[in-house]
Parts: C-alpha cells; structure tokens; sequence
C-alpha cells in the first residue's frame, strides 16, 4: 500500500524536534480542533471554551456562546440571573439561527471545494496521461531550443489571431464584452462597453476573411511533408506552398522580434507592413 | 470505522445527540492533549452540557487556573485578537474555503483552456468549436504562453550571445507548427503533422539547453 502522506502514519507523543514542523502542526492541530469543538456546539449544543498558547505565546481561543462567558461561569463569577432568562432565551435562538445559516453555508462551500479539487486532480491526470503526444509543443517549453521557441510563438500568435476573430464575431452577434489578456495594453481584442470592436479587431477580421478566400483552395499545396534532414530554416520553406508562406510570415512579423520568423527573406513582403 | 456524513445540525434526537456528545467530548479532549504534548504549549479546555453534573475541564482545574491567569496577564488586544466564536469561527471559515474554491476554479479553468489550445493546434478541434463563454479565458491562456515563451527565448538569446553551437538544432527533425485556420478543414493539419512524423522518424530533440523540465 503506497504511503501517500505523513499524516497517517504513527507519530510519537512526545514534543516535536524539528522547529518548523513544529510550528506546521501546532497550526494544522489548533485549526483542527476548534472545527471539532464548533461541531460538537452544533451537533449537541454544547458550551465550551478552548485556549491555545502558540509556540509564539500568542493566544487563540474558541467559546460557544463565547469565550468570556464561559469562562466567567467557570470562575463563578455572573450566574445566571433569573429575570435575565427572557433575554438570554431570545438572543440564544437569534444566535442558534445565525450559526445554523452558516453552517449550512460552509456545508455548501465545503461540498462545492470538494468537487474543484476532484476535478482539478482529474485534469492532472488527464495531462500525465497525454504526455506521450507527439506534438512537441505540448512538452514544458523549458526544454525547448530557441528555434521551437520561436516557431510555436509563431503559431500561437496564429492561434491568437484566430480566437480574437471568434470573439469579435460573437461580439458582434451578441453584444457581450471580452476583456483578454491582463494588462490594459494587450492587443488581444479589448472592446468597449458598445459591443463595438476596436479597428485592430476589425483589420484582423478583414484580413482573415481575405485569406479564408485565399486559403480554401490551397489545402493540396499546404502539405508537402519532406523527408529532408537539412537545416531547419530549409525544412519550413519547402514544407509550404508559397502563398502560405508569405501570409504566414505575415502574422509572425507583428512582433518585434521578426527576424526570428523571418524565413522567406526573398518573398515580396507586401503584407507585412500592416502588422507590424 | 463507518464514514457517514453528519449534518451540520443540532441532532434532534436525544438519545443520538447524548451518545455522539460523549464520544466527541472525548475525542476534543484527546486531540487537545495531543496538540499540548506535541507542540509543547499550554492548552485549556471547558466542556458544559445538559449531560453533565459538572462542566468538565481539561487538563485539570489547577492548570485550567494557570491558563486562565496566564491569558488575563496579556493585553486587551492580543487576548481578543484571535477570540471567535461560533459566528465569527464559520464566517472565517467560510471565507477561505471561498478563497481557496475560487483559486482551484481558476486554476482548472486555466488547465481546461490549455487542452483546448492543444487540442485546436493538433487539429483535434478548431476555434469555431470554441464555447463562446470560454474564448476570453482560452485568450488569457494564450497570452500567458506567449509570455513564457518570450521570457525562454529572451533568455536563451542572452545564452546564445556567446555561442551559436549551443543552438544544437541541425540534427533536430522538429515539426513546423501547425497553422490553425479558420475555415480550412482541422484533418489538413493533422494528416500534414502526422505525415511529417512518420517520415522524418520524430526525434524530438529538445536542446541541451535546459534540462530543467518543469510543468508550466
């Protein structure tokens, strides 16, 4: 049986060595136990007070109904006063109102964290399962050359391109507003409150449309495999149809980095300018 | 042991409500005894109920004395600071257990998007098939690669100042990207990388560069 985590296995009763640890399980333990003594209040209605001294000789504590309170009945000091039963009675039900809303609120925000993290160790495996791709561009691009590098920013910027022309379309149709990206400057399609697309938006759009035209009927030229082992730069030129080429080489020139798309220094370049 | 879920609520039935109180009274208790012994700091504990003569006190009613003076010794402030109760115990509680869902939800929003992204790379999907809700989260997923990417290449470039030999690509048979289009069919790219594949005999070098392989 595989020992998936410290915690349940045996531990000495005795204090810890280790400082850190220490301080680690003196956090866990208090959290623990004040959830444990809030249940038990719930459960059975209970009156109870817990004080913790951190290792800091700072003081946590936890009471029901509340700390003082218990804690003077336990110093006799305060009983009970009989004309105060009205009150108190009162008071205790608004309370027991109050406390039970919450609970039944952390039930539920409990139940939904639950599914989150199933879902999110689902998606985890999903991807440890997929690992065997063979798309180069799904490994961590920390392994990858400067030429991967810049040849799958090339195709995202695509990519990038073509979710943008989503979006507007959709915007268009609905309304809706996208905010991309993170910063206020990113290009990636920032519309105002009017559902009206910003004209880079639109220049996508616009050029998109022109080589939906283009493309359609260029699919046979586009995959022109190559058994060719030269140099990498060789490899794309002649993997393409020429027309690809050139449009593609569009799209990688909007950055500032161009050179590194730069593969077709020979091709007439009159798409470019509007990009970059 | 049997693992049912218990309801969060005060338990109706008397019987239940006093077997479960006695069981868990001293459960509070041994768990309070494990976190003084472990972590060596002084823990005192009141536990009253219907069910009991007399409230029962834990670790004994001199140490709970000690505790208690040791607790009236501190100022206002710090005594209270860290005070709850019940309302203010779940509220907090309640709030991070927020915090901490609403970070998991990104995150597997995040994770779900990178599929996607893949999966319109590898012609397995394409844009237009995109869940219009998710376009601006597979948009921010985008631009957070692109970021990465050019932190790798701007690192790499300042590497390769020195030399170019360590751009070991000539032997690579890397697959060029794969153009995602709208309009065209998803299959031309997928045949075209496939076909690559099978005939460059994909060895995907991926540089000597770094071998520090984290998930990203």
């Amino acid at each position: 049986m595989v020992i998936k985590n410290k915690g349940r296995q045996k531990i000495e009763m005795v204090k810890m060595k280790n400082e850190n640890n220490l301080q680690v399980t003196f956090s866990k333990r208090r959290s623990g136990l004040f959830k444990k003594a809030s249940e038990l209040c719930t459960l059975c209605g209970a009156e109870i007070v817990v004080i913790v001294f951190s290792p800091g000789r700072k003081v946590f504590s936890f009471g029901h109904p509340n700390v003082d309170v218990v804690i003077d009945r336990f110093l006799k000091i305060n009983p009970h006063h009989p004309h105060q039963n009205n009150n108190l009675q009162l008071n205790e039900a608004c309370l027991n109102a109050v406390v039970q809303d919450l609970n039944n609120h952390l039930t539920q925000v409990t139940e939904q964290l639950e599914e989150e993290k199933k879902r999110n160790e689902d998606l985890k495996q999903k991807r440890k399962d997929d690992k065997k791709s063979e798309n180069w561009w799904e490994d961590p691009i920390e392994g990858f050359n400067l030429r991967q590098l810049t040849e799958f920013k090339c195709g995202l910027e695509n990519f990038k391109k073509t979710v943008t022309t989503e979006a507007s379309k959709y915007l268009q149709a609905t309304g809706h507003n996208f905010y991309f990206g993170s910063s206020s400057n990113a290009t990636f399609g920032i519309f105002d409150n009017d559902g009206n697309t910003n004209s880079e938006s639109d220049l996508f759009n616009h050029r998109r449309l022109v080589d939906m035209n283009t493309f359609s009927g260029n699919h046979q030229n586009m995959i022109i495999p190559h058994p060719s082992t030269t140099p990498y730069g060789n490899n794309v030129i002649e993997r393409f149809a020429p027309e690809h080429n050139q449009n593609q080489s569009q799209y990688c020139f909007k950055q500032e980095r161009a050179s590194e798309c730069d593969r077709q220094p020979d091709h007439p370049p009159h798409y470019r300018h509007e990009y970059c | 042991m049997t693992r049912q879920k218990v309801k969060m609520a005060f338990i109706e039935n008397e019987s239940s409500r006093k077997a479960t109180y006695k069981k868990r009274k001293r459960g509070i208790l041994k768990k309070a005894n494990e976190l003084a012994t472990l972590c060596g700091v002084p823990v005192g504990v009141i536990i009253d109920s219907p069910y009991d003569l007399t409230p029962e006190v834990w670790p004994s009613r001199e140490d709970m004395d000690n505790v208690l003076s040791q607790l009236q010794r501190l100022p206002v402030m710090d005594r209270t600071k860290k005070m709850l109760n019940q309302e203010s115990y779940l509220k907090q509680s309640i709030s991070k257990a927020s915090e901490t869902c609403k970070k998991l939800t990104k995150e597997n929003k995040e994770l779900e998007m990178k599929e996607v992204m893949f999966d319109c790379l590898s012609g397995k999907t394409s844009p237009s098939r995109i869940e219009k809700n998710d376009l601006g989260a597979c948009g921010n997923v985008i631009e957070q690669y692109l970021r990465n990417l050019n932190r790798r290449i701007e690192i790499l470039s300042k590497n390769d100042g020195a030399s170019s030999s360590s751009v070991h690509v000539v032997a690579s048979t890397s697959v060029a990207m794969p153009i995602v289009e709208l309009g065209s069919s998803s299959t031309a790219f997928c045949d075209m990388i496939r076909q690559q594949q099978i005939q460059s005999n994909m060895n995907q070098n991926v540089g000597s560069l770094d071998l520090n392989q984290q998930q990203w």
